[in-house]
């Protein structure tokens, strides 16, 4: 976005019916995960009630207890930090792919976007087969192979957008003044990027965190959080998720925000 | 002139060996599956091993057009399709206020709410519409509160309604960045022009800068159509008894471990969704869109 200011007028009404439309889209995304919020500190039963007549956090101390979501809140953190170790690095290596191509740059981002439309079911049961062929058992790392898949497509656009820093110049001028093209990488574009990095990091690790889909076929005896968490939600479901699926919202809400905003500010002059 | 071409030449090595590792990833875990399911689609399903042995034949297809999974296909494709639509109309005016009717600042932090929903759990917002469209929830109870009905309103929850619903809350950003991207690259002098010659908002959004927007308008169809053909989650937490979809019909038919067929479904799915892409590269330049990214 390096839109200098107001491109298009359109006057009251029409600024109106745009603004009051775009409310209406922003709204069905963020209001059911707050009111969610709200009703995970209704300590009754019935949590859908409005308005719950009084707020705790029993059902958070709760969730303490609760050792199979816990468990499974374990294996989310493994696959997601692996899933992350790798997409990261990837994806960085393939935006400066991406920035040194002459041609055939539409067709790389796009194959790499492909990735990203094949149903998560089809993705983990083709994978899975594979698995089964090769004799690789399902574990943490089949997970992770999978949402390697999903986190990629992320990773790379973000380190593309945190490349956009980095003028060809400046590179071309580290290599005049006889640096490697490695050691114009570690002195003059990965500082410039770092931050990108983290966020490229941050983000796959949310987005393995976060899928469900994928995961159906790859696990091993231990559920994901999503899986377990999607067995809890289907059967009378104790509260606790509730609670759970509040920290799970606040978190990761709070990671991007944080995130976002200072990738805004480094880039803001 | 032939600096800038030695500077290609000198730059045109690292591009192959910067992009190995994505593209054996992408090959060996992405297409590699896909095109062995695919081959193995024609293979016969073994009952004695559980498995599959290498005898060709069609009958999975076969299967495929029997038994009540025809209309699986047609009622996922007309759900992800009104989804997608409904993405579409929603996403236009908000991608034309971040892209050309805000100042910097704020098309930043519009834009960045729209991104945020990518990292949140797509399973627990749609878990999160449970609440609010129960028999007990808030929807229902603003309703009988207000008079509207006496008693609550059952279609709001476990219907298509629904569902349709909780797509749209889903996958909204996906129809908003491509938008956003295109509008944001018009050039601002083209709508000056317009507007110098008299035409007003309207006119200038209709004859200007619709024409212009449209590969953006239609990628963001696109990407909330292909994203909601594949997904479950919306129509497993907020569907009807027994509703299905494509993949809730993959997981079905590997529960019991009819490899061939679960991998002709797949294998269909797959061959429509590369078309599309495809076609839509080809008709719109999809790819064209993202050239200049990070540039």
């Amino acid at each position: 976005m390096n839109r200098e200011a107001v491109v298009l007028d359109g006057g009251a009404a029409a600024r109106t019916l745009f603004m009051g439309l775009m409310a209406l889209g922003l709204a069905l995304i963020y209001a059911p995960a707050l009111y969610l919020l709200l009703a995970s500190l209704n300590p009754g039963m019935q949590l859908g009630l409005v308005p719950p007549s009084e707020f705790s956090l029993t059902w958070y101390r709760s969730l303490l207890g609760d050792n199979r979501l816990l468990s499974a809140l374990m294996e989310s953190v493994i696959v997601g930090l692996a899933t992350a170790a790798i997409a990261t690095p990837i994806g960085l290596s393939s935006a400066l792919a991406f920035r040194a191509m002459s041609a055939g740059r539409g067709t790389f981002f796009l194959f790499i976007l492909f990735a990203m439309f094949i149903p998560g079911t089809i993705q983990g049961l083709g994978l899975s087969v594979i698995f089964k062929v090769v004799a690789l058992k399902p574990s943490w790392l089949t997970v992770a192979i999978g949402h390697l898949l999903w986190a990629l497509p992320f990773a790379f656009t973000v380190s593309l957008v945190s490349l956009a820093v980095v003028r060809p110049n400046m590179i071309a001028a580290a290599r005049d003044l006889g640096a490697s093209g490695w050691r114009a990488f570690r002195d003059v574009t990965f500082p410039l990027v770092r931050g990108g990095v983290v966020s490229s990091f941050v983000f796959s690790f949310l987005l393995s965190f976060n899928e469900y889909a994928r995961a159906y076929f790859l696990v091993g005896r231990q559920n994901t959080l999503p899986l377990a968490m999607f067995g809890a939600m289907n059967s009378g479901a104790s509260p606790t998720i509730y609670a759970l699926s509040g920290t799970i919202l606040v978190i990761s809400f709070a990671l991007v925000a944080i995130l976002l905003f200072i990738g805004w500010r480094r880039s803001a002059p | 002139m032939s600096r800038r071409s030695a500077l290609a030449d000198r730059l045109r090595r690292p591009a192959i060996l910067l992009s190995a590792p994505a593209l054996i990833v992408l090959i060996g875990a992405g297409l590699i599956p896909l095109v062995l399911i695919a081959f193995w689609s024609f293979w016969s399903f073994d009952p004695a091993t559980y498995w599959i042995k290498p005898e060709f034949t069609f009958d999975s297809y076969r299967a495929l057009l029997g038994t009540g999974r025809l209309p699986v296909f047609v009622r996922t494709t007309g759900l992800a399709a009104l989804a997608a639509a409904l993405c579409t109309v929603l996403a236009f005016p908000a991608s034309a206020i971040i892209g050309m009717m805000s100042g910097p600042r704020r098309a930043t932090v519009l834009l960045a709410l729209f991104t945020i929903p990518f990292f949140t759990s797509a399973l627990i917002r749609a878990f999160a519409w449970r609440l609010v469209l129960g028999r007990t929830g808030i929807v229902n109870h603003a309703l009988v509160g207000l008079g509207i009905v006496d008693q609550p309103v059952e279609w709001l929850l476990f219907s298509d309604f629904a569902v349709t619903i909780g797509m749209v809350a889903a996958y909204l950003p996906f129809a908003v960045v491509p938008m956003v991207l295109v509008l944001a690259r018009i050039e601002p002098s083209v709508i000056r022009a317009s507007q110098d010659l008299g035409a007003g908002f309207w006119t200038t959004l209709r004859r200007i800068v619709l024409p212009l927007a449209m590969p953006g308008v239609f990628a963001g169809f696109l990407f909330v159509f292909v994203v909601a053909l594949g997904t479950s989650t919306e129509i497993q937490l907020l569907g009807g008894a027994g509703e299905s979809s494509i993949s809730i019909m993959i997981n079905d038919i590997m529960r019991v471990v009819n490899f061939p067929l679960a991998f002709a479904v797949a294998t269909t799915v797959v061959v429509v969704l590369a078309a599309i892409v495809i076609l839509a590269d080809r008709i719109l330049g999809l790819s064209r869109m993202f050239e200049d990214l990070g540039a």
